[in-house]
């Protein structure tokens, strides 16, 4: 019965698809760096002052883009209490009282919130008193109403319920579900802008839009760059018809109403592929059976920068069938179905669930369409539904509040059909978004996000920095700025390298520093994925940077770095690995021919994973088959290459 | 699932709603009145606000026609469900209905407004919560330790008499420090800032260090630094003008958890609460035979 009910709660609301229907507008593009423009922004020689005119950005923000409170229903029922003031508290470092009783207090605070709760079932919540004329006229209306205004709530309380049970309410009494009420989504708006403090904290308005197709994930984080007195303008996209549609594209559609209605500028984060039974990043499209077309490719680029890589419900960036050649690509896997576990997963699925291979089928789309609908930059959040973004494997609150530590919580299924089974230790204590901007603002970390220079990490706040271009030298890791070179002589992450002039091969700089209080980093790879002559697409996994002296094997692999877990006592020293790793690294198979994509992925060395510290607290002892190490890791987003004319 | 089905409570249950039911629709056919579904007016005008709202243009007379439709079957599946009771053991509609009355009592319970008297009150006793952080404004030569090896005492001690020697003005800091991918020089950077940067230790060191004069080592999670430290702001209470809006917001919220405990309490003494004495062993037992 129990696990019925968790499924019937997770998968939430299945619904069928509206006719399709496509908006044509144009889309924006990212940084494309050709050489005049690169001279115009930066001047040859620089000023004597190495701080005088510059406006890069100089320290990424960290943050949660995919956090659900009690308004959320499903987070609701799980037992969250924590509403989005309460999550904005926490996520700027308060200590709260959670769900389950426990203080809880994050190891430092973070910088941005988006609290993100589920649009469909949010807008029954009540609005009582809003000094009605119609109530106050009547004798009891306005004793409640002085006795609230003058404090005597509680009072006013119990002879509102009191008079309820007798049916002796005056008319016109706000009942819920009347239009009277207020909506959540007002009550979502005022707690965000009264979080929101620019320069020390930001906190988004926004809302998940939970497409949920036959128990196929298509969820996606609408987010708006503006405070509430545009985001009250309008109300929430829903998945249910008649009001709503579970098809993207009619989430686009909303998207750009809303856009040229209020003049807010709102963008969308997919999330867990992995659970949308090959769904997430289609060729064709499930929803009419028909190929991609352009004006799904354009719509997708507009609205769509970024993609959430990494959460509690699984790791997204590749899986070992589709990079067998890649060691560290089975990281965290939910690969058993769909979200509900109502449809079994089949391995050709796969290809179109997963970043990486998202990625490559974008580029070979692009070719056929003349644009790319998969170009997303990558970021991490959590996806937890208890108002505790929580993403510290020492500090892990779960995926919902029954899953908050309790001795049983690993060895109890997390979702149970007659299919399969999740347990409750393949949570992942994941992920944090990195953002590149300018200054803890609204507008500066919304505008960076829409440049995609953003990366994914699984928890720890490592500092990733990857720029491309076509002159960086080895001699450039020894400068003391590394962004000031980055910038000056290339793009960032998120950016475009197009036209390679004759003869070169792309450059990247690559850098990575360690969380101040975490573990040291095992290595930096870049990873490459292009389309073949043969019109194929290819991935390749490169080591460029490691710590200590490990020599690269004969096929070019860095063996693995050493492990210094102590799983009992859940511990690990920084005896090993780097606390600063950086390189240029030139691409030694280029083809100026071949559109091409590159990324960075930050690898840390070994540490214990959540599961092992609650070992050790609760004194329990895990199945054989619960993982107790993990190898956290940072993804950045791609910086293309496009073959044209130079 | 397989086991579900051959749970008897639930054989019960559908032989209880099925004869439920039954006796539903027979009373119904009895006194020959169907139930009667009204959509009002008002109704009607809901349903459009609502859908404008979302849209940003009201609904075409298909979709108005849809919308009402639909309102129509959600309302019969609603009593239908009612009637049922199937809302009675659902521990989903049940939390619902807690948090929904949770809702309208916190409105209800919301305090009048405080006066200054009470805020200043309330400032004071939380002054944790409201205090300005101390800023720093500094700078900073990192020292990679695995570059230095065993050399990183005497280079710290020759880097520190080097940077003692020429203060900070005319240095170029950059191409003093090992390549790093965080600032060298902080401007009123506050506590927090610098311990989310470099750890809470060296944040915490930073209070301790001389003004005006190059001290180190410093340790951060990174490895070692120098730092000078130019100015120091310390950190103090704020007026009540300057975070009016921070302390009423707490205040009210500290409020509304008390009316929310006292109105909880209020409706518990109308019960009698029996709780069965807590035998782990029966539970274990029962435990073990679910699974």
């Amino acid at each position: 019965m129990k696990q019925t009910l968790q499924t019937i709660v997770i998968c939430c609301i299945a619904s069928f698809a509206l006719p399709a229907l496509a908006a044509e507008q144009p889309i924006t593009d990212a940084g494309t760096l050709d050489e005049t423009s690169a001279k115009e922004a930066f001047p040859a020689k620089p000023p004597y002052s190495p701080y005088a005119g510059r406006n890069f950005p100089t320290r990424p923000f960290f943050g949660d883009t995919h956090l659900h409170t009690s308004f959320s229903m499903d987070a609701g029922a799980f037992g969250c209490r924590l509403t989005p003031q309460d999550a904005y508290r926490f996520a700027k470092g308060e200590e709260v009282t959670a769900s389950s009783g426990q203080r809880v207090k994050l190891s430092r605070p973070l910088d941005f919130l988006v609290v993100s709760d589920h649009s469909d079932g949010f807008g029954f919540f009540p609005q009582l008193m809003s000094g009605d004329p119609g109530l106050l006229g009547t004798s009891q209306g306005r004793r409640w109403y002085d006795q609230i205004t003058s404090g005597k709530g509680a009072q006013a309380a119990v002879d509102i319920i009191t008079s309820f049970g007798k049916g002796q309410l005056p008319k016109g009494f706000p009942l819920p579900g009347t239009p009277a009420y207020r909506s959540a989504w007002q009550e979502v708006i005022k707690a965000a802008d009264e979080a929101n403090k620019p320069n020390e904290f930001t906190a988004f308005i926004g809302y998940e839009w939970t497409s949920n197709d036959k128990g196929n994930n298509l969820h996606r984080n609408v987010i708006f760059r503006d405070d509430g007195r545009k985001a009250s303008l309008i109300e929430p996209y829903t998945t249910q018809p008649p009001l709503g549609s579970p098809n993207p594209r009619d989430l686009w559609k909303w998207m750009a109403m809303c856009e040229e209605k209020t003049g807010a500028q709102i963008l969308a984060i997919a999330h867990n592929g992995n659970l949308s039974n090959g769904r997430m990043f289609p060729i064709i499209e499930s929803f009419t059976g028909k190929k991609i077309d352009r004006a799904y490719a354009e719509n997708r680029m507009r609205w769509e920068p970024l993609y959430e890589i990494t959460q509690i419900k699984g790791d997204g960036e590749t899986h070992p069938f589709l990079s067998p050649n890649d060691e560290f690509a089975n990281f965290e896997r939910w690969d058993k179905g769909n979200l509900d576990l109502t449809e079994l997963k089949k391995p050709e699925m796969l290809e179109f669930e997963y970043a990486r291979s998202a990625l490559r089928n974008g580029l070979k789309m692009e070719a056929e369409l003349g644009v790319n609908p998969y170009k997303f930059g990558v970021i991490g959040s959590t996806d937890a539904h208890t108002g505790l973004a929580t993403a510290d494997d020492d500090n892990f609150f779960g995926k919902t509040s029954t899953s908050e530590p309790n001795p049983q919580r690993a060895t109890h299924p997390f979702i149970k059909t007659d299919k399969a089974t999740i347990m409750g230790w393949e949570q992942t204590a994941s992920g944090y978004a990195g953002v590149w901007a300018t200054e803890n603002t609204r507008e500066a970390l919304f505008d960076a996000m829409k440049r995609r220079e953003t990366y994914a990490t699984t928890g720890p706040r490592m500092i990733v920095r990857f720029f491309g271009g076509w002159d960086f030298e080895p001699t450039d890791t020894n400068t003391r700025m590394p962004a000031r070179l980055g910038y000056t002589k290339g793009v960032p992450m998120g950016g475009d390298l197009s036209a390679a002039p004759n003869g070169k091969s792309p450059t990247f700089l690559v850098a990575a520093l360690k969380d101040p209080i975490g573990a040291n980093l095992d290595r930096i790879q870049i990873i490459k994925g292009w389309v073949d002559k043969a019109g194929k697409t290819q991935e390749k996994v490169y080591d460029v940077a490691w710590s200590g002296d490990r020599k690269p094997g004969s096929d070019g692999k860095v063996p693995l770095v050493e492990n210094t877990v102590d799983v009992p006592d859940a511990t690990y020293t920084n005896t090993i690995g780097a606390p600063e790793l950086i390189k240029v690294w030139k691409d030694p198979e280029f083809d100026p021919a071949l559109r091409a994509f590159y990324y960075a992925r930050v690898i840390e060395i070994p540490t214990p994973r959540w599961t092992a510290y609650d070992a050790k607290y609760f004194k329990v002892k895990m199945p054989p088959e619960v993982p107790m190490t993990t190898t956290e890791r940072a993804y950045t987003s791609p910086i293309w290459y496009t073959p044209g004319k130079s | 699932m397989k086991k579900l089905i051959r749970e008897p409570f639930l054989h019960f249950l559908l032989l209880g709603a099925a004869i439920f039911l039954a006796n539903h629709f027979l009373s119904a056919r009895v006194d020959n009145q169907p139930a009667k579904i009204v959509i009002t007016q008002g109704d009607i005008t809901s349903i459009v606000i609502g859908f404008s709202r979302t849209w940003q243009r009201p609904p075409t007379r298909e979709e108005l026609d849809g919308l009402i439709r639909d309102r129509v079957r959600e309302e019969v599946y609603y009593r239908e469900a009612v009637a049922m009771g199937l809302d009675r053991d659902d521990l989903i509609v049940r939390r619902r209905l807690q948090q929904k009355l949770q809702f309208v009592t916190d409105d209800v319970g919301a305090p009048a407004k405080p006066t200054d008297m009470e805020l200043s009150e309330y400032l004071k006793t939380h002054a944790d919560a409201f205090q300005v952080d101390k800023r720093f404004t500094f700078d900073q030569v990192y020292l990679d330790p695995a570059k230095h090896g065993e050399r990183l005492t005497q280079d710290v001690d020759n880097l520190l008499t080097q940077l003692r020697q020429h203060g900070t003005s005319d240095l170029d800091l950059t191409s003093l420090s090992d390549a790093f991918l965080l600032e060298h020089r902080f401007q009123g950077a506050p506590t927090t800032e610098i311990a989310k940067q470099f750890g809470d230790k060296f944040a915490a060191k930073m209070a301790e260090l001389p003004v005006g004069q190059w001290v180190g080592p410093v340790q951060s999670g990174y490895g070692t630094h120098l730092v000078f430290v130019e100015d120091r702001v310390e950190g103090r209470l704020p007026e009540l003008a300057e975070v009016r809006d921070a302390v009423q917001r707490d205040w009210t919220n500290a409020r509304r958890l008390e009316s929310n405990e006292k109105f909880f309490n209020s409706l518990l003494k109308h019960y009698q609460v029996v709780v069965e004495k807590i035998d782990p062993a029966k539970a274990e037992q029962k435990l073990a035979k679910a699974k």
